[in-house]
C-alpha cells in the first residue's frame, strides 16, 4: 500500500505513540489540580505548550489547546463574532477556506454578521490590496488560511497580516495544513490567530491549538473551569497534547526539502500524461501538497482505481448527502464544475519513498489510460 | 531590580502550570545559574518555592514587590 492522503491525516510518529503511552502511564493527574500527581501532568502539558509556542512563535501564555483544527477555527471565528454574547460586525474570509471555517461564516451569517468572501486569483491567491479595500471600521476579524488544504496554494501572510495591522482589524489564519512546513511570520507579522492541529503532522488526532495574540479578548464557545485561560475550560487531554508536542518538535526543515523534491519529481511524471493539469501555484505550494486533474477523467473514478491498485489518495470534491458537488476551492479558482470534478489530491508524508513515487506515477499513468478508454 | 539575571515571567499563570514551567526551565540550567521568577502574590508564592525545593533547585531569594513576588532560584543542573 502506499499511503499518499497525508493532507486528510498521517500516521502517528513512533516517537509520538511512545510520548503518548509515557504520558498515559505517569502523568494521568489532574493538571490543575495543585498537589505532585497534578504536577506531573501539569509538566507534561507546559512542556507541550513551550513546544507548540516555538514553532507558532509565539508566547506559551498566547497557547490555547483545543480538541483539533475544527475547535481552533470555531473558536477563532465565533470568537471574535460573538464577542460580548452577541453577533454583529463583518467578517472577511477567502472564498477558499477549510470548511470549518467556511460553515462558521455561514452559521454566522444567518445570524446577522456581514459575510465578506474574499475571491482568489487562478493560483489560489488573495490581493492584498483587494483585502485592504474590503476592510470597514466594524470589521471585527479576517480569515484567511496560510496553506490550503485543497490546493496547497501558500499566501502571503506577513503581506495580508500587515494590510490587517494598519486597518487595527485583527487576522486569524488556518495554519493545519502548513504548520511547521511553512515558517510563520514572526512577529509583528504574525497573525493574531493562528489555528493548527496535530494528527497533519504525524500527531495524534483531536489535538491542536489557538494562538491568541495577548490582550486580544474573545468569546469561549464553552463555559466552564479556568483551564486555558478561560477560553477552553474542562481538563486537558495530556496524552494527546503531549504527542502534539513531540510531533511539533520532530519537524524538521530537511525532510520538508526532501518531500518537496519528491513531490516535484512526481509532479513532473504526472504533467507527461496527457491532460493533466495542476490547481494552485508551481511555486507557492507546501511541501508535501499537488493537486491536479487529467483530461476526460472523473476524480471519483481515478480515487476509486488507485485505491484498488494500493494507492490511497483523496478526491478534491465534497460528498454530500449521497452526491458530489464540484469542490467550492476548485470553483473558486474559475475552473468550471465539470473540470472540477476530476481534480485528486496527492500528499506526501515522512514516510513516502522515491520508490514509491516512482511507483505511484506510473499506477496513475496507467490508471488514467485505463479509466479513458472505458466509457 | 538590577541583577541582570534571566527573568521567567509566571503571573497569571495558574498552579501548578507555573511551577512546571519553573521547573522546564531550571533543567535546562547549568547548576549554580540563576534564574528570577515573577510570580502572582497569594498561592504560587507557597506552591512554586516548595516545588523547587523538592526538586532540587534552591530558592535563593525571594522579594515582595507589592503587585507581584520575585524569587531567584537556582538551578540544581
Ligand atoms: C486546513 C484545515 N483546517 C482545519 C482542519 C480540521 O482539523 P481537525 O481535523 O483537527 O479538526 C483541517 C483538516 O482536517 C485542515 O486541513
Amino acid at each position: 500500500m502506499i499511503y499518499l492522503d497525508h493532507g486528510s491525516t498521517t500516521p502517528l510518529a513512533p516517537e509520538v505513540a511512545e510520548a503518548m503511552a509515557r504520558a498515559t502511564a505517569v502523568a494521568w493527574g489532574n493538571p490543575s489540580s495543585d498537589h505532585g500527581s497534578g504536577l506531573a501532568a501539569a509538566r507534561v502539558l507546559e512542556e507541550a505548550r513551550l513546544r507548540v509556542a516555538t514553532a507558532l512563535r509565539a508566547d506559551p501564555a498566547e497557547v490555547v489547546f483545543t480538541s483539533g483544527g475544527t475547535e481552533a477555527n470555531n473558536l477563532a471565528l465565533k470568537g471574535r463574532l460573538l464577542r460580548g454574547g452577541r453577533p454583529g460586525g463583518r467578517l472577511v474570509v477567502s472564498a477558499i477556506e477549510h470548511p470549518s471555517v467556511m460553515a462558521c461564516a455561514a452559521w454566522l451569517e444567518g445570524l446577522g454578521v456581514a459575510v465578506d468572501r474574499l475571491p482568489v486569483d487562478g493560483e489560489g491567491l488573495v490581493d492584498p490590496d483587494d483585502l485592504r479595500r474590503r476592510l470597514r471600521p466594524d470589521t471585527r476579524l479576517v480569515s484567511v488560511g496560510h496553506g490550503n488544504h485543497e490546493i496547497g496554494t501558500v499566501q502571503p501572510l506577513a503581506e495580508l497580516a500587515r494590510v490587517c495591522a494598519e486597518a487595527g482589524v485583527p487576522f486569524h489564519t488556518d495554519a493545519c495544513q502548513s504548520f511547521t512546513r511553512e515558517p510563520l511570520p514572526a512577529p509583528p507579522d504574525l497573525p493574531d490567530l493562528v489555528s493548527v492541529n496535530a494528527h497533519k503532522i504525524h500527531g495524534p488526532k483531536g489535538a491542536g491549538a489557538l494562538r491568541v495574540r495577548r490582550g486580544l479578548a474573545l468569546e469561549p464557545l464553552m463555559h466552564g473551569g479556568p483551564q486555558e485561560g478561560g477560553l477552553r475550560p474542562g481538563t486537558q487531554n495530556v496524552p494527546a497534547l503531549a504527542g502534539f508536542g513531540v510531533a511539533v518538535s520532530l519537524a524538521d526543515p530537511a525532510e520538508y526539502q526532501r518531500q518537496a523534491a519528491l513531490r516535484d519529481r512526481l509532479l513532473e511524471r504526472l504533467l507527461s500524461i496527457r491532460g493533466a493539469h495542476l490547481h494552485g501555484s508551481r511555486t507557492r505550494r507546501l511541501c508535501h501538497h499537488l493537486s491536479l486533474r487529467f483530461d476526460g477523467v472523473s476524480g471519483r473514478a481515478l480515487a476509486a482505481a488507485l485505491d484498488r491498485a494500493g494507492v490511497r489518495v483523496s478526491r478534491g470534491s465534497a460528498c454530500s448527502s449521497g452526491t458530489t458537488a464540484p469542490s467550492p476551492v476548485l470553483l473558486a479558482l474559475g475552473i468550471p464544475p465539470a473540470e472540477a470534478l476530476g481534480a485528486v489530491r496527492i500528499t506526501l508524508g515522512r514516510g513516502t519513498t522515491e520508490a514509491e513515487v516512482d511507483q505511484a506515477g506510473a499506477i496513475i499513468d496507467q490508471a488514467v489510460a485505463t479509466l479513458r478508454r472505458t466509457p | 531590580m538590577t541583577d541582570d539575571l534571566p527573568v521567567l515571567d509566571l503571573r497569571g499563570v495558574k498552579c501548578p502550570a507555573n511551577a512546571a514551567r519553573a521547573l522546564l526551565r531550571l533543567e535546562t540550567m547549568e547548576a549554580g545559574e540563576r534564574l528570577a521568577i515573577l510570580l502572582d502574590p497569594g498561592e504560587p508564592t507557597e506552591s512554586v518555592p516548595a516545588a523547587l525545593t523538592l526538586e532540587g533547585h534552591r530558592v535563593v531569594a525571594t522579594t515582595d514587590c507589592k503587585d507581584h513576588w520575585r524569587l531567584v532560584a537556582e538551578a540544581r543542573g
